[in-house]
């Protein structure tokens, strides 16, 4: 051993008496040797990768939509089959489904809402932070389905901005799964379903 | 081999329950029936209140639970259009047995929430959903209806498609 090294060393446990010399483990590494940089090319560092605030958030965001845990009708049964074992949306980061808004990235529509239940459900995208994403799950909340009655929504879009409608009754977890994949390329691109929207259609509607 | 039970055939129970009920109201039940070894009898809205609180109390019957309280709506009938179905439990008895009353446009029935309080919220969807009255109910407001809602819904004569008014009716304005 060297003189004036430091001795790292770690009883074995198999032997208590012998110590293992494990200085070279803790050796400081030696730098990294950069390849030099072209003649008269000053902007290329090698090693280093430039891109913007967003575009690195987005990408985090892409990796861990957490959707509001909101089942509404029966396509909340194909959603909960998503997020279980067969079709398991946790590979992609999915599965903390989180029961309170604000921790939310954004909510699952998942089946028709009735007149009682629309101030609730806008109530609830309100209190998701920015930004956020609507999937607009089933045909009963995209349109209204064969409810054209005198109580329920005709469609969600009246009362939110939605980012992508999964069409279906009730649409199959791989259906759901694709709108999923359809909203974590809205992610990555940076688009949002309120994009170009000074407030959300029920609020413009209601004239504030 | 013994031969099966039929299924229209009354238990011991609900033939004891027919004989006290038939001794005490016999003129006064409108119409009487069994299908399926159930009861059923149709009083006159006057006696409405007399007969469940009779059900409840009496000892050989012991009618504990209202189990359900609910209208119907039969626009062919003339003079009385409506009807008032209250399903009784006797879980002492094990036994049910299904009441029912037949009312006019216009004509109210007297509250059952001083025997079973759990029928305020039945008489409350059936007022709603029939527009059925009930006297003495203490909170006869609309439950499943935006509060501005116009109409009975389940009535025979309601629209069953298009949405009432147009698209979103409701002021959603205090409300989100």
């Amino acid at each position: 051993m060297e003189e004036g090294s430091a001795f790292v060393g770690i009883a074995d446990p198999r032997d208590p008496r012998e110590i293992r010399d494990l200085s070279a483990a803790f050796k400081r590494p030696s730098p990294i040797e950069l390849p030099q940089t072209l003649e008269g090319d000053e902007e290329h560092v090698p090693g280093v990768l430039t891109t913007t605030l967003d575009k690195i958030i987005n990408f985090g965001a892409t990796v861990s939509y957490w959707p509001l845990l909101f089942g509404l009708a029966c396509c909340a049964i194909e959603m909960m089959a998503c997020a279980g074992p067969r079709w398991d949306i946790s590979r992609f980061g999915m599965e903390a489904m989180r029961a309170s808004p604000r921790q939310a990235d954004g909510m699952i529509v998942a089946g028709w809402v009735s007149l009682k239940m629309a101030p609730r459900v806008i109530r609830l995208y309100e209190q998701i932070p920015d930004p956020k994403w609507v999937l607009v799950m089933g045909s009963c909340a995209t349109s209204g389905n064969i409810w054209d009655t005198y109580n329920i929504v005709q469609g969600v879009d009246a009362l939110l901005p939605v980012d992508v409608y999964v069409p279906g009754c009730p649409p199959r977890p791989e259906a759901l799964w694709q709108g999923l994949e359809m909203i974590r390329k809205r992610i990555r691109e940076g688009k949002h379903g309120y994009d170009g929207m000074h407030t959300i259609p029920i609020r413009a509607a209601m004239g504030e | 081999m013994a031969q099966a039970k039929s299924i229209d055939e009354l238990s011991a129970v609900h033939k004891q329950v027919a004989s006290v009920l038939q001794s005490k109201f016999g003129r006064k039940f409108a119409e009487s029936s069994t299908f399926r070894g159930e009861l059923t009898y149709v009083v006159a809205p006057e006696d409405w209140h007399a007969v469940l609180e009779f059900c409840r109390d009496t000892e050989e019957l012991q009618f504990d639970r209202l189990d359900c309280l609910c209208g119907n709506h039969f626009p062919e009938r003339e003079e009385a259009p409506f009807e008032v179905i209250a399903n009784l439990v006797s879980i002492p008895n094990t036994t049910r047995v299904r009441v029912k009353t037949r009312l006019s446009e216009d004509q109210s029935l007297p509250t059952v929430t001083d025997l079973w309080p759990s029928a305020g919220f039945d008489e409350r969807e059936t007022w709603e959903m029939y527009g059925i009255g009930f006297e003495g109910n203490p909170n006869l407001t609309r439950l499943l209806t935006v509060p501005d809602f116009n109409g009975f819904p389940l009535r025979k004569d309601f629209p069953l498609q298009g949405t009432v008014g147009g698209r979103i009716r409701w002021d959603f304005k205090g409300e989100i």
